[in-house]
């Protein structure tokens, strides 16, 4: 088909396989949720402050207000913080399939900045029943003719185990920067000079682990260094949480939720920091936040949420090699 | 001096006083931190291949080459030998740096290279290329293990495996990369 505007032409050829993939994933993973009794809600786009996130660039637009200041507005790179309000407030289990928005430069094979987040929140869970469920969810809504690296059983291991099976280091001696920069440089990566411990974790993670972790079924990888911020429990040199891993692509991280409002004012203090110093001096959108959202997570009860990124789900079960092959109109294409 | 998140396929980088060619990259990001790069890089005067995967904000040394036109004439077995069109001058490149190249390149024919230092970095060689097929072997009629195909054997001596109809003489479009049969060219 060939639209015409003016003198720009849109080629657009419709993805119609994977628009009836997508159709159909989406509704198994509603029956699937509805049938346990999450109920299913639909929450902002748009949000005035955010939960501070370093790593995470935004987009902001502008609420314009024609007699009263005027006021800007974020698009939610997670629905996560509208969310948690309804828990606190005694939604019970709850799921959402919302678009999500994340600014970024690098435009890849597994990256759009406008993308499709399943995220459910399951009362009375930690994260280790979430494993669980989330093998049974992805099972129960898999697509015809999904390959078997998809819905085999999921291999279980510590972020300190698989660091130590494919990299050969303790983690739990390494826990000084330098000592842990010191054992980079010894497995031969290039370290520029003293970074922070999760930069160089970072580093080691990208070159040993992910790139040897089977591709052959689902891999968790468990309790991530408790030196990541985020609003996961800590629990000693680690975090209650978890990422999967299908075909080698990181699809899914999840939390047991961080409850104490004083760890969590801690966190949004120095990841806020760390955002300011960064995004200062470079034009970034720097969002709002605001704390009171630390009083909100102390009222909210014992949960885990999981967010799976649906179109790389939908790229692991349709043999897609690239998230561009899964969207109708792709970001890159309509630059 | 770049950032890595700016390097790019055909970027040339000095790493430890060597210059090297980004081959292939790849965006990488992990769960919650920086952004990252997986980077292949090749060494033409070593033939090193490394593979590096850094902090998109890292700073590596890019350096200044040149791209220019090249005439292949032949190879000695050792050495691929080019011509600059422009300057007609003549320049030795190490068939070891190339592997594999002597079966795509067709005397005569220009080919764009990545210059630095006087040396050949990089020879670029189009995705999809025309051959003449030299040698074509007889199909054995029944052979159901083959299928419908045979193999031949092209000008530059690339062996080809094509569907049964293909005959010496004819041209054929050739997937440089994975070195598969596209299609028959006539005329």
């Amino acid at each position: 088909m060939l639209f015409n505007f003016g003198d720009r032409r849109y080629h657009v050829a419709m993805n119609i396989k994977a628009a009836q993939a997508r159709s159909r994933l989406y509704s198994d993973i509603r029956a699937y949720f509805t049938d346990r009794n999450y109920l299913e809600v639909e929450t902002p786009t748009l949000s005035p402050d955010l939960i501070p996130e370093a790593t995470i660039d935004n987009f902001g637009t502008w609420f314009v207000n024609e007699f009263a200041s005027s006021r800007e507005m974020y698009m939610i790179p997670s629905p996560e913080i509208f969310i948690k309000k309804l828990l606190a407030d005694g939604s019970g289990s709850v799921f959402e399939i919302s678009k999500c928005f994340r600014n970024c430069e690098q435009l890849g094979t597994v990256h759009n900045p406008e993308f499709t987040m399943l995220e459910y929140y399951t009362v009375g869970y930690d994260e280790k029943d979430s494993i669980g469920l989330t093998q049974d969810m992805i099972r129960a809504t898999a697509l015809e003719g999904c390959p078997e690296s998809v819905t085999a059983d999921f291999e279980i291991m510590t972020v300190h185990d698989a660091v130590e099976k494919y990299a050969g280091i303790d983690l739990d001696t390494l826990q000084n920067p330098r000592d842990l920069r010191a054992a980079a440089d010894r497995l031969g990566l290039p370290i520029p000079g003293p970074e922070p411990w999760d930069d160089t974790f970072n580093r080691i993670f990208i070159n040993f682990v992910e790139t040897a972790i089977s591709k052959d079924h689902p891999v968790c990888l468990t309790d991530y260094p408790r030196q990541i911020e985020c609003l996961a429990k800590a629990q000693g040199n680690y975090r209650r949480r978890w990422e999967l891993y299908i075909n080698g692509i990181e699809v899914a991280n999840c939390y047991l939720e961080e409850t104490d409002p004083e760890i969590a004012a801690d966190y949004y203090r120095r990841e806020y920091q760390k955002l300011l110093e960064l995004r200062r001096d470079n034009g970034k959108t720097i969002p709002d936040v605001d704390d009171s959202f630390c009083e909100v997570l102390g009222m909210l009860p014992k949960c885990s949420g999981v967010a799976i990124g649906l179109d790389r789900l939908l790229m692991a079960e349709t043999g897609a090699r690239d998230i561009d092959d899964v969207l109708l109109f792709p970001f890159s294409r309509m630059l | 001096m770049i950032k890595a998140g700016q390097i790019d396929k055909g970027t040339a980088l000095l790493i430890k006083g060597q210059p090297f060619i980004c081959v292939e990259r790849e965006f990488v990001n992990p769960g919650k931190g920086s952004a990252f790069v997986r980077l292949k890089l090749k060494s033409p005067s070593t033939g090193q291949v490394l593979q590096e995967t850094i902090k998109s904000q890292d700073s590596v040394e890019d350096i200044n080459v040149e791209m220019m036109d090249y005439q292949y004439m032949y190879n000695d077995g050792e050495n691929f030998h080019m011509m600059n069109v422009d300057t007609y001058d003549q320049i030795e490149v190490p068939m070891a740096n190339f592997e594999g190249y002597e079966l795509l390149m067709k005397d005569g024919e220009t080919y764009r290279c990545t210059v630095y230092n006087d040396e050949i970095l990089d020879i670029q060689i189009p995705s999809k290329v025309v051959y003449l097929v030299a040698e074509a072997e007889e199909a054995i009629k029944g052979d159901t293990v083959q299928g419908a195909t045979k193999f031949v054997t092209t000008e530059t001596g690339l062996r080809v495996r094509v569907p049964i109809f293909i005959k010496q003489g004819e041209k054929i479009r050739v997937n440089t990369e994975t070195k598969e049969y596209l299609e028959r060219v006539n005329g």
